[in-house]
């Protein structure tokens, strides 16, 4: 735990953290801002557009949904660019200042180091989401008030009810952003530069959702992490269509463990010469 | 007080060197390739404890990568390094536990102040009180910017703080990388005098320096790597040969060469700077000067030649391993050094 709670520390040093803490817990408020003072909608819904367009459609009448439309606008970029962002820093980051080679110095295992990192990594998109959540909450309130919630499926259910259907696509999404995160770790192990790192990532992520955009590679679909991003709409109809969400998770598990596998053994048997 | 006395009984179980110390920190057959360049060839040294260790060599001669292998950053292509009983990379994890030190420049994290930055990373080897951080800070001259961040820093004054990290758990060995690299004369003295005060109080320094001098001022033994391999080792008293050299100035140098190198052993003649110059021995001078005379040679001036530096020695020993030409022989008289 020490070695957690010292990469924890070390990320709450950092002026970048706030940042991006900053953004995430910002975007809720424009959302809302943009949405009562105009009349029409985004230009584009991202994500599942049929319930983005339904999400649109009822957020100046429920605040609740301004939760939901937060996280259908942030997962397809934002998200995503700061999961890189923190997963990038974990080896590239340290080595690019030059601080990899004094933490190595001193008694610590290498797996112990990087799995350490790995989830800090984590428990800040997290924080971050929770920020997210936080504000949705505060400008959904605020400016439509928060009632009960009609589900894609057409039933409507309680604000209670509501909340505990969205911290659950938060938990799912957040699934999805920690295989971002293992991918810019095992990027993190393969170079010094943390741009570097963020960059092949990101790449990596784009790539991906835009052979979503082709039904030429519709057969790559289900190996593809980011073409169950917005699996957790399913959450929203009643009863819950669970098939897609578990074929997710699935997908994100071996995502998840591939890739910080392949950045643990690459790690441990690197040669720091930052 | 600067560093922890030693354990004797895990001294006693230590193989013995130098004058029977135990050998505390050690190579053996360490190498290391990188693609199509050995940067480190099959490398065999020994510290003793109490030693301040001098490790000299040009720049790029496998200085850096030696201590990464030391401190377990890199991994050799094979041969291990030895820290007491602790052989990395197998058990790095407790051969670091008796390191303290840094390798290039030492880095910290810029937004957090000195003693943040020393007790987060002073954590890692135990507990740190806030006295021991503040006693280091006052060994290193740093105690008033303790508060300080980092990020502030003139590179001196990281350098430091470096030091004040590889003191802060009183380790056995301090290994450092060129620790007077961009300081200021003051603090260049100051630094070398708190190694010479480390090593007299039993902790064991590894100096890395391409200052000779320095070498010099502050170590006891020595090895002169080049090209990933020692070109000599020993005590730095006896790198530094004892030199009876004299230089000779004639009316008629033609005349006087034949005749001292008549009388010299083979190689001790050399011509310098229009002197001759000669390795004398016991009653070589009058001698000399007797022949001199009766081949009816004028003497104008025999003066002793300055003797020969380590700097000189480094400089004819790299010079002679890449086989540059003109590169003098080595110095001959170094008895106990191992080449």
């Amino acid at each position: 735990m020490s070695a957690v709670r010292r990469e924890f520390v070390k990320t709450l040093f950092q002026k970048r953290t706030y940042i991006g803490w900053a953004g995430l817990f910002l975007v809720p408020f424009l959302i809302t801002l943009a949405f009562r003072f105009s009349s029409g909608g985004p230009h584009d819904a991202g994500g599942g557009a049929d319930a983005g367009q339904m999400i649109f459609e009822q957020i100046r009448t429920n605040g609740m949904w301004v939760l939901v439309a937060a996280l259908l606008a942030l997962a397809t970029f934002l998200l995503p660019l700061l999961s890189s962002m923190s997963g990038s820093y974990t080896v590239a980051g340290e080595a690019e200042n030059g601080t990899l080679r004094t933490m190595l110095m001193q008694p610590i295992r290498r797996g112990t180091f990087l799995m350490a990192k790995w989830f800090v990594a984590n428990v800040y998109v997290a924080i971050g989401m929770l920020l997210m959540g936080v504000a949705a909450l505060i400008a959904g309130g605020a400016f439509f008030g928060l009632h009960p919630v009609t589900l894609f499926s057409g039933q409507t259910v309680g604000v209670g009810h509501a909340l505990g259907l969205t911290v659950a696509s938060y938990a799912f999404v957040m699934v999805g952003m920690i295989t971002v995160v293992s991918l810019a770790t095992f990027f993190s192990t393969l170079t010094n530069s943390s741009l570097t790192a963020v960059a092949g990532a990101l790449v990596l992520v784009i790539i991906m959702q835009a052979l979503g955009a082709f039904s030429v590679f519709d057969f790559l679909m289900p190996y593809l992490f980011t073409s169950h991003f917005d699996a957790w709409t399913n959450l929203f109809r009643s009863p819950v269509e669970w098939a897609p969400i578990i074929k997710a998770l699935i997908n994100f598990a071996v995502w998840i463990v591939g890739m910080t596998g392949l950045a643990y053994v690459r790690f441990r048997k690197k040669d720091i010469l930052s | 007080m600067y560093a922890e006395r030693f354990d004797p009984a895990l001294d006693e179980l230590l193989p013995r060197g130098c004058d029977n110390r135990p050998v505390v920190l050690s190579t053996s057959g360490l190498t290391k390739d990188f693609k199509n360049l050995r940067a480190v060839d099959g490398l065999d040294l020994s510290v003793c404890r109490g030693d301040v260790f001098g490790f000299l060599g040009p720049n790029g001669c496998g200085k850096t990568t030696t201590i990464r292998m030391i401190f377990g950053l890199t991994y050799p292509t094979s041969g291990y390094v030895q820290v007491l009983d602790h052989k990395v990379p197998g058990d790095r994890l407790e051969a670091l536990r008796h390191l303290g030190g840094f390798v290039d420049d030492p880095m910290f994290y810029g937004n957090m102040s000195a003693r943040r930055n020393l007790s987060l990373l002073g954590e890692m080897n135990g507990e740190v009180s806030r006295e021991r951080i503040t006693e280091v800070l006052e060994i290193v001259g740093l105690a008033e910017r303790g508060g300080s961040k980092v990020g502030s820093f003139s590179h001196g004054m990281r350098q430091r703080l470096g030091i004040a990290l590889a003191l802060i758990h009183r380790p056995d060995v301090i290994v450092l990388d060129e620790p007077t690299s961009g300081l200021d004369p003051q603090g260049m003295k100051d630094v070398r005098e708190l190694v010479r005060e480390l090593g007299k109080q039993g902790t064991t320094v590894f100096l890395s320096s391409h200052l000779l001098h320095e070498v010099e001022l502050v170590c006891n033994r020595a090895v002169i790597m080049n090209k990933g391999r020692i070109v000599m080792q020993g005590p730095v008293s006896e790198l530094h040969p004892a030199s009876h050299a004299v230089k000779v100035l004639t009316g008629d140098q033609t005349r006087a060469w034949e005749i001292i190198k008549a009388m010299a052993a083979p190689g001790s003649v050399r011509e310098d700077e229009g002197y001759i110059t000669v390795e004398s021995g016991d009653g070589f001078v009058p001698e000399m000067v007797r022949r001199l005379v009766a081949g009816d040679v004028d003497i104008l001036a025999v003066v002793p030649a300055i003797e020969q530096g380590l700097e000189d020695m480094f400089l004819s020993l790299t010079a002679e391993a890449n086989n540059e030409p003109g590169a003098g022989a080595p110095p001959e008289g170094m008895g106990g050094v191992t080449r």
